[in-house]
């Protein structure tokens, strides 16, 4: 993984900074019996866009709270700029909005975000910060009576309140309408733009696939794909097949089955659909058959069925037995 | 912190709650007490209208402690906004001492207001005794805002509210606040945190002296909040 451009970028901006962000160092939480985060290692460098990724449970929360100091490891270390996750937020190095980061109530957005940016050892003017959020025209508005959306907007702001060097946001656009979460998205490359490093989870994999050039997926607590979009999506392998069959062209649908490398098979109607491992030799073998597909489309799968593909895997790896129906249907293929 | 403070403060005078309990009830009570009284000359060895000026006085700091600081934390804690300041450069403890520094700024206003009114009902002291009793009021006030804090980290808003609502009527009524007791409930009471606030108001008010364990008693309860807020605070940020 190449970041080196981007390293360049990020040193430059201040001359401070060792070429890392953010380490973690064979770190586990355990919350009794349960392994909430179990021997996660990774490095972030200065500049990156990661989204990091995992279902509901899969230890993302308890990952980020640890990132933060606001949590010990088990056993590891996690270091922020070298130091001490406290010692890198009480810098001023760090701009967080957390997920449901409660607002200070009674008091109007402005005065809120002039706290913030009192606080902060490098805080910027308080009509910049609202303006860079969007929120100028809430300034005069009380804290307690703004939408979801604009609270959103809010915390955005008192993350980026000062000029800190990591931002972290923990699912940032839940609750935002699309053109929300799109003038968000804007806002947030530009800080991206600056130099900034920006870690955010998020469950839109859209957002990871358009926004992130780095993508960690954990899942049950271990960190199981670090990389680009497009190289996730690759690992899984996993490509689309469709096309209508017509009764008049006599096909026999139960040939579909020795169809090789088919992860699933659905026919509907006419239309198949296949999601396959291996999209060359599956349609070669579907024209050998004596198939005639009309309207044939073999295209890629998105982040979100490579995320399914390769937390499946895992899954089906922990069980430790390989997964049935494709275990039958390579038999059936070597018979 | 300062900024945090400043803004406490101003949340507090905006709360309608507080000006309810720490301003509006004392003054409400003050009168109807002495209304109420007005067949007896003294009650702990000072006129009627100046005891009351003092247990209402005491009234509105312990309500600004308990019902609005308690309460807040708690609501805080849950909503997630403490846990959003422990993500900025402010220092660890800064929270809780704007949260007690915000208290004392606002019982100020309830005790002067207090004296205003006792005033105007006729009571009258040097003006040395105003002075040092409406500074021995606001310090001993630091006791209650340390026992709100310690409350506040105690538990969820929920669960709270009971549990202040018990505590507040026990220091109340063991205080002397509306009335006095006779008999062995009397010594018993007199040794609860809010009787020796009021005694110490007395003194100050009237002269006389406090026993040195009146004194201790009264060190060993600021001891014992501060204590005990450190300590649940503490286990707060563990958790996490």
């Amino acid at each position: 993984m190449s970041t080196s451009v981007e390293q360049v970028t990020g040193e430059a901006r201040r001359g401070r900074g060792s070429g890392e962000v953010a380490a973690f160092r064979g770190v586990s939480k355990h919350f009794g019996t349960v392994r909430a985060v179990n021997d996660i290692s990774l490095t972030l460098h200065p500049g990156e866009t990661v989204a990091f990724l995992g279902p509901n449970g899969a230890g993302k929360s308890t990952s980020i709270d640890m990132l933060l100091g606001l949590r010990e490891p088990t056993s590891g270390s996690v270091t922020l700029f070298g130091g001490s996750p406290r010692q890198a937020i009480l810098d001023g190095r760090v701009g967080v909005m957390l997920q449901s980061g409660g607002l200070m109530p009674d008091v109007k957005v402005r005065e809120l975000i002039k706290f913030a940016s009192d606080i902060h050892p490098r805080g910027y003017d308080v009509d910049d910060v609202l303006k860079t959020a969007g929120i100028t025209e809430l300034a005069d508005r009380m804290v307690d009576k703004l939408s979801g959306g604009q609270e959103q907007r809010v915390r955005f702001a008192l993350a980026t309140a000062g000029d800190s060097d990591l931002i972290v946001l923990d699912e940032p656009t839940t609750g935002m309408d699309v053109s929300a979460r799109h003038a968000f998205w804007a806002v947030m490359r530009a800080q991206a733009d600056a130099g900034r490093t920006v870690l955010f989870a998020t469950h839109y994999l859209e957002e990871a696939d358009s926004i992130a050039d780095r993508v960690l997926v954990v899942h049950k607590g271990r960190l199981i794909a670090d990389g680009t979009a497009a190289e996730i999506k690759a690992r899984a392998g996993l490509r689309k097949i469709s096309f209508d069959l017509r009764p008049e062209d006599g096909a026999d649908l139960s040939l579909l089955n020795a169809v090789p490398g088919v992860n699933s098979l659905d026919v509907s109607g006419h239309t198949v659909r296949i999601n396959s491992s291996d999209a060359d030799a599956a349609v070669a073998a579907i024209y050998r058959a004596g198939f005639y597909p009309r309207g044939l489309e073999v295209t890629g799968v998105g982040l979100e069925q490579a995320f399914i593909t390769i937390t499946g895997e895992q899954d089906a790896a922990d069980r430790n037995t390989a997964d049935r129906n494709t275990a039958d249907l390579t038999e059936e293929n070597a018979r | 912190m300062i900024t945090l403070t400043r803004l406490e403060i101003l949340r507090v005078l905006r709360n309608r709650r507080y000006l309810v309990f720490t301003i509006v009830m004392p003054v409400g009570l003050y009168l109807l007490m002495v209304s109420a009284y007005s067949g007896v000359d003294t009650l702990g060895g000072v006129s009627v209208k100046a005891y009351f000026m003092v247990t209402m006085a005491t009234l509105g700091t312990v309500s600004a402690s308990m019902n609005t600081n308690a309460t807040r934390i708690a609501l805080e804690r849950k909503s997630g906004w403490a846990r959003q300041l422990r993500l900025t450069a402010l220092p660890g403890y800064g929270y809780v001492v704007a949260k007690i520094a915000a208290t004392a700024a606002s019982t100020l206003p309830a005790i002067v207001i207090t004296f205003a009114v006792g005033y105007s009902e006729g009571v009258r002291l040097a003006a040395g005794n105003w002075l040092l009793l409406g500074l021995v009021l606001w310090v001993g006030g630091f006791v209650f805002a340390a026992l709100g804090v310690a409350l506040g980290y105690s538990a969820g808003p929920d669960s709270l509210q009971p549990i202040v609502m018990i505590v507040y009527m026990a220091l109340l009524m063991l205080g002397g606040t509306y009335f006095q007791f006779t008999g062995s409930m009397a010594n018993f009471a007199k040794w609860t945190p809010l009787a020796l606030y009021n005694q110490l108001g007395r003194v100050a008010q009237a002269g006389g002296s406090m026993s040195g364990g009146e004194l201790t008693a009264i060190l060993a309860y600021a001891a014992a909040f501060a204590a005990l807020a450190s300590f649940l605070y503490r286990r707060d940020r563990r958790e996490a």
